[in-house]
């Protein structure tokens, strides 16, 4: 019985790389998928999208590979087969990247890479690289951010919350728009206050710590909570779910078909960031060896208004908002401005940042 | 009032989970079997009747579902705890090791399973909560206790008092309490009265495996929308409601409910009207069970009623 399963074990090896060296076909254009698989609702999902989009309107070979665990030697292994398999493009979705394209920009110079969400950098931190063939995309957080408080201040909420993960960059430059879109719809429909509770929970996981305080909101009556953080959004869910009439601002994709709760996502736009990047490689004009930062103006940032739930923020709304931000005649603070959202300078919004 | 009423309910998603996965870990010690395992049993639990649920819910919803998953958290973790007693009572390995090695090999067995198993491949488990009850009616009615107990509710909060009160009879007015207490206090006089050791170990490790299992479901339906494999170490914290509570059923419902009091106003303490307007920081709230926990131990610890020969593995033939 022993020996039976190890021939068979030993079979399916030999099998399998044998399927591997006989994919003779190469792929121009691929994909490497972050944890998760193509079609996660996320990430990987938006990503893929862009890529097959360009490669079906102009004919070209595409494929995406799947490392077979969340390490960076898995990583690049994936990133070695779509080498190996002929990829001009290598586009990787997620910050978990960052460290695997920081290595195999130089392993691979002749290949290109999109970093979507991250720079390349090397594991500790201590050095920021970018060569011309990869092209990092970092994304306009705060606008994203911006229009989800807009939109809920316009809606009619008054109390609001913002319930972030980790205090990094990202998630702050989401914070702070939340908090200044607020403060400008205020302004607009002449609300007379607008308190605003302001969170980081310190992780991206779902804990009932982060439920209970998102509770705790919603009886205080917090009408919408803006749940930024991976997992956190989940916590967030469960407690409106439990709550009546509460809702929940979604992060990064359309978070609406996870629960009824979610009125609207602060959306990045990595369809588009994908398509456009790729288009620019195949025009010649790679924006390789800089960063590249996507906002309202080039459809970097969305709220998803076909599954908008909010009353009283209608496309119209959304539309000439968008244009504004669009033109640049919005200036909304980024993680730099303030070392806290209460000292934004808001008037009336009235920020309690809870520690 | 509601302020009181809401943390309260609040109080009750964090406690009952710890006073059940508690309960069960008192069966296990009490027969004489360490059992840190509670958080990797948890975890399975938890999985397999997520992915129940996440398979079902299409079908049926509610609290037929509800209970239907609570037989499928309850089975799980029984036989996932199987492991251990083989281990503990056959093998008569060091329970600490064996403990850990399933609290290791839950977690990456319920990622492993929930990537093969759901068509997307990711490790998240979704499952819709349609088990919440708004209020049960005629007893939301009735002043206070209604607004306590039985508005914004679960079944499982019910489950959990009635596996108490079940638990201690069990324990002090059955016979097979008798034996399980004299197991984990001198299993050599049992044996010698003719107790069959290993059965009532066995019994013990598998009842606390059925019931940590539960706990993990009962964890994870309210204060989620997934299931994410984790627990978020409230195995662990259930190891210390035990030793809080003494090994004894009514003292671990206690300390099930000042744990869960006190976790609750560290998460929640910014929306609550009284104590958000008080200079106090977060982190103080934040220390406050542990602090007091150190120093009940520390008072308690002189008389402290550990089962005898919890952790001794039992040889028939030593003296």
């Amino acid at each position: 019985m022993k020996k039976l399963l190890s021939v068979l074990l030993a079979l399916a090896l030999v099998l399998g790389m044998g399927a591997v060296a006989l994919a003779d076909d190469t792929f121009e254009l691929a994909l490497v998928t972050d944890i998760g698989t193509i079609d996660d609702k996320s990430f990987n999902q938006g990503a893929w999208e862009g890529l097959v989009q360009y490669a079906e309107e102009n004919n070209i070979s595409h494929k995406y590979y799947q490392p077979t665990e969340k390490t960076t030697d898995a990583y690049l292994d994936a990133i070695d087969q779509a080498v190996e398999g002929g990829a001009k493009i290598v586009v990787t979705p997620g910050f978990l990247f960052e460290e695997p394209i920081f290595m195999a920009q130089d392993m691979y110079p002749e290949v290109n890479f999109i970093l979507i969400d991250g720079e390349p950098h090397s594991g500790d931190y201590s050095e920021y690289r970018t060569n011309e063939n990869v092209a990092p995309i970092l994304y306009a957080e705060q606008q994203a951010g911006y229009l989800a408080g807009y939109a809920a201040v316009k809606a009619g909420c008054t109390k609001l919350g913002f319930m972030g993960g980790m205090a990094v960059p990202a998630v702050i430059r989401y914070g702070y728009g939340f908090v200044q879109g607020a403060e400008d719809a205020a302004k607009e429909v002449g609300a007379a206050e607008v308190t605003l509770n302001y969170h980081y929970t310190g992780g991206f996981d779902a804990t009932p710590e982060a439920q209970a305080l998102a509770a705790s909101w919603y009886n205080d009556g917090v009408e919408i909570i803006f749940g930024c953080g991976g997992a956190v959004g989940n916590s967030v869910m469960a407690a409106a779910e439990a709550a009546e009439g509460k809702y929940v601002i979604g992060v990064d994709v359309d978070q609406s078909i996870e629960s009824e709760t979610v009125v609207t996502s602060a959306m990045k736009g990595l369809k588009a960031s994908v398509y456009q990047t790729i288009a620019a490689y195949y025009a010649g004009e790679f924006p390789g060896g800089a960063t590249t930062v996507k906002d309202a103006s080039n459809d970097g940032v969305a709220l998803p208004m076909e599954s908008n739930k909010l009353e009283g923020f209608t496309q119209e709304d959304y539309d000439a908002l968008y244009a504004k931000l669009a033109a640049g005649e919005i200036t909304i603070p980024d993680n730099t401005t303030a070392d806290t959202a209460d000292a934004l300078g808001t008037e009336i919004v009235k920020v309690t940042v809870v520690d | 009032m509601s302020t009181i009423y809401f943390l309260f309910q609040q109080m009750l998603l964090f406690s009952i989970p710890l006073l059940i996965v508690a309960l069960g870990g008192m069966f296990s010690e009490r027969s004489g079997v360490v059992n840190i395992a509670l958080e990797g049993i948890m975890v399975m639990g938890a999985f397999c009747s997520i992915f129940f649920i996440n398979r079902m819910q299409d079908i049926m919803s509610g609290n037929l579902l509800l209970i239907l998953a609570i037989l499928v958290a309850a089975a799980s973790g029984m036989v996932f705890s199987l492991l251990h007693a083989y281990a503990a009572i056959n093998m008569r390995a060091d329970q600490t090791i064996s403990g850990t090695a399933l609290n290791m090999i839950a977690p990456a067995v319920a990622i492993y399973m929930a990537r093969t198993l759901q068509a997307n491949g990711v490790q998240q488990i979704n499952f819709n909560n349609t088990f919440r009850i708004r209020e049960v009616p005629l007893l939301s009615r009735i002043p206070v206790l209604g607004d306590l107990l039985f508005k914004n509710t679960y079944i499982t909060t019910y489950l959990g008092l009635a596996i108490l009160a079940v638990a201690a009879f069990m324990l002090y007015k059955t016979r097979f309490g008798l034996r399980l207490r004299a197991c984990g206090e001198h299993p050599q006089a049992a044996d010698s009265v003719g107790v069959n050791v290993y059965k009532i170990r066995y019994a013990g490790v598998m009842i606390s495996g059925a019931l940590a299992g539960l706990g993990g479901l009962v964890f994870v339906v309210p204060t989620s929308t997934n299931f994410n494999a984790t627990v978020a170490g409230y195995g662990f914290l259930a190891l210390a409601v035990l030793i809080f509570g003494q090994w004894k059923p009514l003292r671990i419902l206690f300390a099930a409910f000042f744990f869960g009091l006190m976790k609750t106003i560290a998460a929640s303490y910014s929306g609550l009207p009284l104590l958000k307007d008080m200079p106090i920081p977060s982190d103080i709230y934040k220390m406050v069970p542990y602090i007091a926990t150190l120093i009940v131990l520390a008072f308690t610890s002189r008389k402290s009623q550990a089962p005898r020969a919890s952790g001794v593995p039992y040889d028939k033939g030593s003296r």
